[in-house]
């Protein structure tokens, strides 16, 4: 390990919700304590049950939501102490990326509208040359540029997918957060984009964090893998160990809830 | 509980309102040249217009839970004597109205939601937006032009000539008798809106599945109707009833106002025209009161017609 | 087909109302104002063509006509003389969109009047009056709803939009003003501005007065599609790359709630016009000299007026096929 600190550090990040129903209704904890790393250029899938945390997690790492407690560190900055204007060229180098496209672009806008967006809200460049950047943006994710006047709903779940990342990407992330990104895409799709995943990760060195409740899918896409419940990490490893030696409970029953389990990395156990 | 705290808004507000208002009952005195300014200084005090606002607020609510409503100007006497008689005549005349209505609206309603697409549903369609197309002001003076042409009807008022003199059976006879005009006025009005409510409810309720089941089993066509769709039917129609309650007592205003009953709308007009802020207040008090009150039964009639409410408020 | 074609036609019949209310200076033969004391209730003249020799002509022409004994209302021709129509006369000034003007569409010689539809009691062209009446009610009723939509929507996206706190505040405010029947609040609203006010400034009062008071319905539908579109990943998604709260409102969540402006609007012209009429009927809007439909039907509260010309009640059958229109507007939009 070079001397160079993590991407990422968490550490000790807690969010409680105001309980439903009352003012004396017991709060929820969503995040219960959570410590995590994230290394230049690693893919961790962070893996549970829908309720278990992951998303709350994700959202607060892009800060979309205000933790309660805790700490997270950014490229050696606090990031929980910028608000405002100082936080903008952070949100820059951190993307989310979120599940079904169908929601996920405003199906009024064109798809070089859509990718040209972040440029548009940063102030890049004039409308021309956003404009020509959005479709470089969308040769890269494998779009053809004739299909920049499409809308959304005028494209297939995982073209969507496609332009979702291609916006991402408009701003030159460090870490992309594919939140539940693969949800509801065809076996053939996923893999399409994973491998469109992996190269572009070749291309610009980026960093992915992958939330999903498939532990399968991310033992195919993943180096390691953190599984979560009730709040808390409850175990994380390389992807090959959780598999063949799953320590925690939990765990244990996400890998018995698997059907059949064609993964290359981990025959079953017996 | 929470409609108290509304009525207290809204007596805030609306005091507030009208005490903001430039001018005041004696403000109008002061263009008479015979009263002079010392005379309408202290009469403003004597009355406590030079006050602050809150103490006159706290003034007019201490009135108010003495049942007086504030003092009014014009007629030298408190506002509530005055408010009562008048709140008893809008009464009969928005429960006659709402109860002919609904007895009208119902039947008429459901026996339309049985007749899809044939010449009583074109008819119907056409004559219902004919009636929700024509203005209040002008059905209201179409009715009045009626009267006058005919002389079947009254014209205005609430009682006759002498009623003070008749027996108590002939005075009914004549109270009924003047309110045929003003009730033919807000029966009108509302009840084009009502069946075609009506008619879509229960044709929602014939189109629900558990009542195409009861027909798949061969239960009578009777039956279904009055068994199931109609009870299924009649919960949306007791949150009508409430919320149509605002729409009644609006028209019923300008009803009253042109054909002169006496009930709150002209003693509104008048209070208004006359600048006399107390008695502007007490219509607008009184008519929250009957919305709230309304909406109220409206729950409670609703808790009773629908066991699920029942069982949820526990 | 047909919901298209009907929304078609009742545009049509608005564009023609509205146009007409517009150019009432021009359509009008005779200022709204001017009085002839020697022809009151004066019936509408009808257009001939052929005179008391029995002779056609292609011009119509009217009789003038002078009023019999003592009783209001009975006149006679004098067949004696024909005034044919004109176009395009000089006559009283009038601006039109800031130009002044004096060109009527049509009119006849002096001392002849042509009442297409008949005169009030102080002689006035029923007619004129209408048309240019035609301008407060219809205008009072579009601007009104511009302001009603506009205060609802910026309070709706506010309360949407940021929730919480202000959410509260502004929810509850809405509904204290939901919980009074709607013309006594906006008849309490109005008894707090002066009685006797200029035309121009009881205009703008009225429209103010109507558009304030309602904004709490469009602000409450407003609110609910803004809570749905806050929720939208594509929302979170621009958050997510640095977007403002105003780029979000303006970007993603207006255009979500132009759907309901329009549907709203289209429900709410009408009724604002018909407050308008209301208010001007019972004394409390736009006051005489100056036509208003409302002020104008207000003479039918004499009995007398009620039952024996008919042409009185022109503002009121004119309300119809508008209320109409807008109302097939507002179904043809809302099943879209």
């Amino acid at each position: 390990m070079e001397a160079e600190p993590p991407l990422v550090r968490v550490s000790g990040l807690t969010k409680r919700y105001p309980g439903r129903g009352g003012r004396r209704a017991p709060a929820v904890e969503a995040l219960a304590g959570i410590d995590l790393t994230l290394t230049r250029g690693s893919d961790l899938a962070l893996v549970g049950q829908s309720g278990s945390g992951k998303s709350t997690l994700a959202r607060c790492l892009a800060r979309l939501e205000e933790p309660t407690s805790g700490q997270i560190w950014f490229d050696g900055t606090d990031l929980l102490s910028l608000r405002g204007r100082r936080l903008l060229p952070f949100r820059e180098r951190i993307q989310l990326i979120l599940q079904d496209s169908a929601t996920a672009l405003d199906p009024r806008l064109r798809a070089a509208e859509i990718v040209s967006e972040p440029l548009e809200v940063l102030g890049r460049g004039d409308r021309r040359e956003r404009r020509r950047r959005a479709l470089e943006l969308m040769e890269t994710v494998g779009l053809p540029a004739a299909w920049a006047e499409r809308r959304p709903l005028e494209l297939s779940g995982g073209q969507r997918q496609r332009l979702a990342i291609a916006r991402a990407l408009a701003v030159k992330p460090q870490l992309l957060i594919l939140d539940e990104a693969f949800a509801g895409l065809d076996a053939s799709i996923q893999a399409q984009i994973a491998s469109l995943l992996r190269d572009l990760q070749g291309r610009h060195g980026l960093t992915y964090l992958y939330v999903s409740h498939d532990l399968v899918l991310m033992g195919l896409l993943a180096d390691e893998v953190a599984i979560m419940f009730e709040g808390r990490i409850v175990e994380q490893g390389a992807v090959a160990r959780i598999f063949t030696d799953p320590r925690h409970p939990h765990t244990r029953a996400l890998l018995a809830a698997v059907p059949s389990r064609p993964t290359p990395a981990a025959p079953p156990p017996p | 509980m929470h409609g108290l705290l509304l009525l207290a808004g809204v007596s805030l507000l609306s005091f507030v309102l009208v005490e903001l208002a430039p001018g005041d009952y004696f403000a109008e005195m002061r263009l008479d040249p015979r009263i002079s300014e010392a005379t309408v200084h202290a009469l403003r005090a004597r009355y406590g217009l030079d006050r602050p606002l809150p103490e006159r607020y706290g003034r007019w609510l201490a009135s108010l839970a003495k049942g007086e409503l504030g003092y009014s100007f014009a007629y030298g006497q408190p506002v509530g004597p005055l408010l009562w008689p008048r709140l008893r005549n809008t009464l009969l005349l928005t429960v006659t109205a709402t109860a002919l209505a609904w007895l009208l609206a119902v039947p008429l309603g459901t026996w339309w939601a049985t007749r899809r697409r044939g010449p009583a549903d074109a008819a119907l369609t056409g004559l219902t937006a004919m009636l929700l197309a024509l203005p209040d002001l002008v059905l209201v003076l179409g009715l009045l032009l009626l009267a006058v042409r005919t002389g079947w009807f009254p014209t205005g008022g609430m009682v006759s000539l002498g009623h003070e003199q008749m027996p108590w059976g002939a005075r009914v006879k004549d109270v009924a008798f003047h309110l045929v005009l003003p009730v033919a006025a807000l029966v009108l009005g509302i009840v084009p809106a009502l069946v075609r409510y009506v008619r879509a409810s229960v044709a929602d309720a014939l189109g629900a599945p558990f009542v195409r089941a009861a027909r798949a089993h061969g239960i009578p066509e009777r039956r279904v109707l009055f068994r199931h769709a109609l009870p299924a039917a009649a919960n949306p129609l007791v949150s009508l009833f409430g919320l149509s309650l605002a729409g009644l007592l609006s028209m019923s205003l300008l009803v009253e106002v042109v054909m002169s009953w006496p009930g709150l709308g002209p003693l509104f007009l008048e209070a208004i025209l006359a600048r006399d802020f107390h008695l502007v207040l007490g219509p607008v008090l009184a008519s929250t009161f009957l919305l709230l009150g309304g909406n109220l039964l409206a729950d409670l009639l609703l808790a009773a017609t629908d066991p699920r409410i029942r069982t949820e408020e526990r | 087909m047909s919901a298209r074609v009907g929304r078609v036609a009742a545009l049509a019949l608005l564009a023609a109302v509205h146009l007409a209310a517009l150019g009432a200076g021009f359509l009008a033969p005779y200022a709204p104002t001017a009085q002839n004391r020697t022809l009151p209730y004066a019936p509408p003249a009808p257009l001939r063509f052929v005179d008391a020799e029995g002779v056609f002509h292609l011009r119509p022409f009217v009789y003038a006509v002078t009023e019999q004994g003592s009783v209001t209302g009975a006149y006679a021709e004098d067949r004696r003389r024909a005034y044919p129509v004109r176009f395009l006369v000089p006559g009283a000034p009038y601006r039109f969109a800031g130009l002044p003007g004096h060109v009527h569409l049509f009119g006849v010689d002096e001392p002849a009047r042509i009442f297409l539809l008949g005169a009030d009691g102080f002689g006035r062209d029923q007619l004129s009056r209408l048309l240019h009446g035609a301008q407060i009610s219809l205008f009072a009723g579009l601007m009104a709803t511009v302001l009603s939509l506009g205060v609802g929507w910026l309070l709706g996206t506010v309360s949407g939009f940021y929730g919480r706190g202000v959410d509260a505040v502004i929810m509850r405010s809405a509904e204290l003003f939901l919980a009074l029947p709607w013309l006594y609040l906006l008849f309490a609203v109005r008894a707090m501005l002066p009685l006797s006010i200029p035309p121009a400034r009881a205009f703008l009062l009225l429209v103010l007065v109507i558009g304030l008071v309602d904004w709490a319905r469009p602000a409450r539908l407003v609110r609910g599609v803004v809570l749905t579109a806050r929720e939208r990943s594509y929302v979170l998604a621009a958050r997510g790359f640095g977007a403002s709260d105003l780029y979000l409102i303006r970007r993603h969540i207006s255009p979500q709630t132009a759907g309901l402006l329009l549907t709203q609007a289209a429900l709410l012209v009408p009724q604002y016009i018909l407050a308008e009429v209301t208010l001007s009927f019972l004394g409390l809007g736009v006051s005489e000299p100056v036509p208003s439909w409302g002020n104008m039907l207000a003479d039918l509260q004499h009995y007398h007026v009620l039952a024996s010309y008919w042409w009185m009640w022109a503002p009121g059958l004119a309300l119809v096929p508008v209320i109409l229109a807008y109302y097939a507007l507002s179904e043809a939009l809302s099943t879209r």
